[in-house]
């Protein structure tokens, strides 16, 4: 064998001496006829002089054996580029205890929060061998992301800082730095998302597509081929890098799709010329082929409970469990409870920018959501729709994340009607007939709570806070409506309360950005006139006039300058704390429970683990690529 | 001639029921982007729906559309961003083949009990067999999808959804295809075919016995005919009429093929397709569909007008009055 990988050795001029020596490489089955037939270059000559080595030092993963198909199912064709989330190749991404590391990079640096330094592995190739070099970078920065025609409105906007774009450096083929006038705290957890922000692109392939590297007629000949209006439609098209659904687009996934769109059937096959090997010498990943059949949504959990599906979480319910852990032993499959990772599954969300002045002085009014959060029964929530498995806290960070703090996620989380109701005495809402609360202008306290809908797990919950909120005298009405019209009657000012999911990140860490906790967008349901006048730089919305409010913004403005890690956790803590203490929204459950389907033959997937879409993608963080098929169910 | 027309309305009425809902396709996507936690700025948005040509106003956009279609040209699905006849591809073919499936089983099944149960009116027979499709008409097709489904797994191993194993898909025919897709049929066709099955029982069945009390079916008995004879080579014949009239129906259904079921066994026909389309507004995809469907209604009716007359000639004599 030695003799042999010295031999592949022989063929291969960038491979360095000592990394020889480390590791002894293996050539796949898979590729082994590839090979043979000179259809590939032999495996030294595939990946990078320095490739990634996956360590296995988590509790029950170790090495593995290549081979095999793993079939996973979703519900629509574009979802083929879950399978980019999935692979979760980042240059920079989260491991599973969602710490930043180098992964297509082979490391970076930051100087001062706002010059960045990438360093590209030797010798890494794209999925078709083309080499993956800064002229990848420069070309995306170039020719894409600063062309009037591809980027119409301008690069991607965490590429901006107070507007001022970088100035790009290309040091080497290697080597490339970007460096912005003020620190960009958005730039590294762009990278490492689960859609992530792209900041380069296969330039040898791409630039068949554009006019600058393209002689016109040819060009014009391709346009009118593919049935396109011009040729910055044909590159858009071709470039693809998230949606996945070119099969000719290089790529730097562990899988690359086969299949080209429409289909039923995609077949995802191993990148030849992907970075990451294990200790064995092994490459990544170690499954060689992934099916994604499409089938209706409705259906997943019924194929999944009989064992057609070998790694599952999208479309299953936590409702599928009991069904699902009772087919377990018949089809051979093993159903993993993992936690959402959202801030909270339901959230009540009160209008803040509600166009009635009553309501509106009323949302505003701390103490009047602080009752209407006290007045609210988690724990029976959590029993009735959660069989007492969620985590009855407010809408906030999760104790998987550095930075929770369990009493302000907790805080005014108790089921307390007394206090509600002293609360709102103390505001002056006198109590008229019925037991119903009256505004000081005599109208009835009964709030609107429009739902999207979709699904009964809304509605049963609502009918709860219904009832609870009942004896605190405010009568609650259930209104569900097309998602659409939901947030654009929110937006107008016209809902007085909606119920949609919390934070989107619960598992935050001090380098992620905080910026939900401050009204920063249009889509924070609570405040989106306040949101919007920052998104449009004072040109639509409203100024923020509430200080709590207008202190959680100063904090996120201190956040985005602020160097330190410590000083990002400190204004992370105040944040958190402010944001809970204020209930700015009414978090009602939380830390969900998950169902993971897996073959029972499928290693490394953590029996416990977060399901979150950003960060994590998914199973992204655990790195899918390193789970293997074992040929017995038992381990060993 | 009344066609043309009709076909304008009914262009007219599909383009602008898409267009109802608030938003267009550009708006769903953006939505869920946002829902993805994703940025979206508003210039970008504003180039897409250049592309797209959702910045045209609307009779613009339908004269496109009005006139492409006129060329054989069906626009263009945002969705999978491919020509929408890229995207309908096989499936209308896999809907042909279920639909032709599920009308031979249910004249398969309808013809032999309607005229039993005709002839032996009130016998047990008939109570049974009316008992039972009155069960077929009765059950929720989507109920009894689910059941099958389940039964076909547990017990003879098939695999759940799909009108063939998850291996055949997209593979050239072969031998073990079809057997696969033979497998997998018999559970949609039943499930579509019985609520059919059950309605054509009962017309077959009424016709019939209006056929059988009239004078010349005595007549034909009183000369000594067999009573085999005797019904099929008159009464029978003139209730065949509704079998003929349904093709006009029946040629929609074969594109349409029963959405709802096809949605719950996640049947790769063009129903599911359809719905979907609608869904997300996008509106070429949906509007080429439901257009196609009118015109095969359309068509299906004229077929079977002709056929009608010239099957019976009653209807063909009728019609000749009139004049």
């Amino acid at each position: 064998m030695r003799l042999l990988v010295f031999t592949l050795l022989g063929f291969c001029a960038v491979a360095s001496a000592n990394f020889s020596d480390a590791l002894e490489l293996q050539e796949a089955d898979y590729f082994s006829a590839s090979v043979t037939k000179g259809i590939l270059p032999p495996i030294a000559n595939r990946i990078p002089s320095d490739p990634a080595v996956a360590t296995f030092e988590g509790e029950g993963t170790s090495i593995g054996m290549s081979g095999g198909t793993i079939r996973i199912l979703m519900a629509k064709a574009k979802e083929v580029r879950q399978m980019v989330v999935y692979g979760y190749a980042r240059l920079i991404g989260y491991d599973s205890k969602l710490v930043l590391r180098a992964d297509i990079l082979k490391k970076f640096n930051v100087e001062k929060g706002r010059i960045f330094t990438l360093t590209l592995r030797e010798g890494h190739r794209w999925s078709n061998g083309d080499r993956f070099t800064t002229e990848d970078f420069r070309y995306w920065w170039e020719d894409m992301a600063n062309n009037k025609e591809l980027f119409p409105a301008g690069p991607p906007v965490q590429m901006l800082v107070d507007g001022a774009l970088p100035t790009v450096e290309i040091i080497s083929e290697t080597e490339i730095r970007f460096a912005w006038e003020h620190p960009n705290p958005e730039f590294i957890p762009a990278l490492a998302k689960a859609s992530p922000l792209y900041i380069y692109a296969p330039s040898a392939y791409l630039k068949k597509f554009h006019p600058k590297y393209q002689e016109a007629d040819k060009l014009a000949q391709m346009v009118a081929a593919e049935n396109r209006q011009n040729w910055a439609s044909l590159h858009n098209r071709k470039d693809n890098s998230y949606k996945n659904d070119n099969p000719d687009l290089p790529t730097l996934q562990p899988w690359v799709i086969q299949t080209a769109p429409p289909a039923e059937r995609y077949i995802f096959s191993r990148n030849p010329f992907y970075h990451r090997v294990d200790t064995n010498g092994f490459q990544l990943p170690y499954i060689d082929e992934v099916h994604m059949d499409i089938v209706a949504g409705k259906l997943i959990p019924a194929k999944a409970g009989s064992g057609e599906v070998d790694l599952q979480g999208r479309y299953l319910n936590f409702n599928d469990t009991p069904f699902l852990k009772q087919n377990e032993e018949k089809y051979g499959f093993v159903t993993h409870l993992w936690r959402t990772g959202k801030g909270s599954q339901l959230t009540l969300y009160p209008n803040l920018n509600i166009e009635d002045r009553e309501w509106r002085d009323l949302f505003r009014d701390v103490k009047f959501r602080r009752a209407l959060s006290l007045a609210t029964n988690r724990e029976e929530i959590n029993e009735v729709v959660y069989f007492g498995l969620g985590l009855p806290q407010n809408n906030s960070l999760l104790p998987g994340s550095p930075i929770y703090d369990q009493k302000s996620a907790y805080a005014y989380a108790e089921f307390d009607i007394e206090n509600a109701n002293a609360l709102l005495d103390e505001i002056g809402l006198k109590l008229g007939p019925g037991g119903i609360r009256l505004l000081p202008d005599g109208r009835k306290a009964e709030i609107i709570i429009e739902t999207a809908g979709e699904s009964t797990e809304e509605t049963d919950v609502l009918q709860l806070i219904h009832d609870s909120w009942l004896r605190a005298g405010i009568k609650v009405y259930t209104k569900p409506l097309q998602r659409e019209v939901l947030r654009n009657r929110v937006f107008s000012g016209q809902t007085q309360m909606a119920i949609w999911s919390g934070l989107q990140n619960g598992l935050a860490s001090p380098e992620m950005s905080p910026a939900e906790l401050a009204p920063t967008s249009q889509q924070q349901l609570q405040w989106p006139m306040w949101g919007q006048y920052l998104e449009t730089k004072g040109a639509a919305g409203q100024a923020v006039d509430l200080s709590a409010a207008e202190l959680q913004l100063e904090r996120y403005f201190a956040w985005r300058v602020a160097a330190s890690f410590e000083a990002k956790k400190k204004i992370w803590s105040d944040m958190v704390r402010t944001y809970n203490d204020q209930v700015f929204t009414i978090g009602l459950i939380s830390g969900a429970l998950q169902p993971i389907v897996a073959n029972a033959r499928l290693r490394n997937l953590p029996a416990e683990g977060y399901y979150n879409w950003d960060p994590g993608a998914h199973f992204g963080s655990y790195r899918p690529d390193t789970f293997w098929l074992s040929l017995s169910k038992t381990d060993g | 001639m009344v066609m043309i027309p009709t076909l304008l309305a009914i262009s007219v009425l599909v383009f602008v029921i898409i267009q109802l809902p608030p938003g267009d396709f550009l708006t769903t996507q953006i939505a869920e982007l946002q829902a993805q936690g994703q940025d979206t700025n508003s210039a970008k948005i504003e180039f897409l729906r250049e592309q797209y040509g959702l910045n045209k106003p609307l009779w613009e956009q339908y004269a496109i559309w009005l006139l492409g279609m006129l060329q054989g040209d069906f626009g263009y699905s945002f969705e999978y961003d491919l020509p929408v006849s890229e995207v309908v591809g096989d499936r209308l073919f896999l809907s042909f083949v279920l639909s032709f499936a599920t009308i031979i089983f249910t004249w398969a099944m309808a013809f032999p009990i309607g005229v039993y149960s005709a002839v032996n009116q009130y016998s047990p027979g008939d109570h049974a067999l009316t008992f039972i499709g009155f069960l077929g008409l009765a059950t929720p097709n989507f109920l009894l999808a689910l059941v099958m489904m389940y039964l076909a797994k547990a017990h003879f191993g098939i695999s759940i959804g799909g009108l063939m194993d998850p291996e055949y898909i997209d593979q050239p025919f072969s031998y073990g295809k079809f057997i696969s897709v033979l497998e997998h049929l018999w559970v949609p066709v039943i499930v579509i075919g019985t609520s059919g099955t059950a309605g054509m029982i009962r017309r077959l069945r009424a016709n019939l016995l209006d056929e059988l009390q009239k004078q010349y079916v005595t007549t034909a008995r009183a000369k000594g005919l067999t009573p085999t004879r005797a019904l099929i080579k008159y009464p029978l014949r003139m209730a065949l009429n509704p079998f003929i009239a349904d093709i006009g129906n029946l040629l929609p259904q074969v594109v349409s093929g029963a959405a709802v079921v096809s949605m719950v066994l996640s049947l790769p026909t063009t129903g599911p397709m359809l719905i979907e389309a609608l869904q997300s507004q996008d509106m070429y995809l949906a509007g080429s569909f439901l257009m196609f469907l009118a015109m095969l209604t359309v068509v299906g009716v004229l077929i079977s007008d002709i056929a009608l007359a010239a099957l019976d000639p009653r209807i063909r004599l009728g019609a000749g009055n009139d004049k």
